[in-house]
């Protein structure tokens, strides 16, 4: 791990952005709740600095590798740069498709609509809520699936990342009498640590 | 006359938010705790006339502390300050006892509104 990038974000940094995306996820926790109309579990946030070739086994201790997922992701850009991307358990997707009225026998093409529709609640109402509380407004790409049905160290490639250091942010969502979970990750690359850890420390100066 | 303020966050950080958002003027004596099972136990020795307690946290969750305090048949106002916001989840936490729910962030406003309402300030 460069020790550029260890220096920039100290325990105080984490624990105020940990507190700030606890905020986002609530906001996002609960437009999914007013969405399926049900009640949804939220976790606590887990933060981790992680290096380009160590993302696959970070993701698989955080999110696991037993089960199938379908992930979309989303950009978004201007004061920070990084992708917000929602995992789906394949398990859970009969009962969102249940809750969200679709047929039970819904083809892959529906299926992927669903996907992309509550991937884009999520991720937009988490980052929102995020960089609201900065002040910042933030520009996002279309949402669009990354992988269908596949274990989760299968999703990125290493040698296909366009950055070296990341900062990875966790959050999930799960529903009481059902099988449904969704992993809501949030990555901040390189350029952007910086900015944030700025940011960071003018938050904190309010209080 | 002091009050015995317990404020029960597992984030330092929100913990912090909270002290800097009670109002100036009121006189307390502040115990932290960093989960449900720290809050219970800090609960127990007595003090706590107000607990600012939040939802999600290691060990026992606010709502688990809810259950225990509602159990047990203690005497409790409890005011729950949480990044939760789901309807449901202040509907929740108001049957198992809490006189009240903010949402988070916290400011001075929103916290010296409901110490008003409920008569604490």
């Amino acid at each position: 791990m460069s020790e550029d990038f260890e220096d920039l974000m100290t325990n105080e940094h984490y624990e105020v952005l940990t507190e700030v995306v606890n905020i986002g996820m609530g906001q996002a926790g609960d437009s999914l709740a007013r969405f399926l109309g049900v009640f949804i579990r939220l976790s606590i946030p887990r933060i981790k600095l992680v290096k380009a070739d160590d993302l696959r086994k970070q993701l698989v201790e955080l999110v696991g590798n037993d089960v199938e997922v379908t992930g979309v992701r989303q950009a978004f850009f201007t004061h920070w740069y990084g992708e917000a991307i929602t995992l789906f358990d394949q398990g859970g997707s009969k009962d969102l498709a249940k809750l969200m009225h679709y047929p039970d026998d819904m083809d892959k093409e529906t299926e992927k609509e669903l996907f992309l529709d509550v991937g884009n609640l999520l991720s937009g109402a988490c980052v929102n809520g995020v960089s609201e509380q900065f002040g910042i407004e933030l520009n996002y790409s279309p949402p669009s699936i990354l992988s269908q049905n596949v274990f989760v160290e299968d999703l990125f490639a290493a040698d296909k990342m366009a950055w070296t250091h990341s900062l990875l942010m966790e959050v999930n969502f799960s529903m009481e009498e059902y099988k449904f979970k969704s992993h809501l990750l949030i990555m901040m690359t390189e350029e952007s640590i910086e900015t944030l850890a700025k940011d960071l420390e003018r938050f904190m100066e309010r209080y | 006359m002091t009050t015995k303020v317990l404020i029960v966050d597992d984030s330092s950080v929100s913990r912090k938010m909270i002290k800097k958002s009670l109002p100036p003027e009121w006189d307390v004596a502040i115990t932290e705790a960093a989960n449900g099972i720290e809050a219970l136990e800090q609960y127990k020795l007595g003090v706590a006339d107000v607990m600012f307690l939040d939802l999600t946290m290691p060990e026992l969750d606010g709502y688990g502390v809810l259950e225990q305090i509602q159990k047990d048949g203690l005497n409790s106002m409890i005011i729950v300050i949480s990044a939760d916001i789901q309807p449901e989840a202040a509907e929740r936490v108001k049957k198992l006892g809490a006189m009240a729910f903010i949402k988070k962030p916290i400011d001075t406003e929103k916290l010296s509104a409901v110490l008003k309402e409920h008569g604490i300030i």
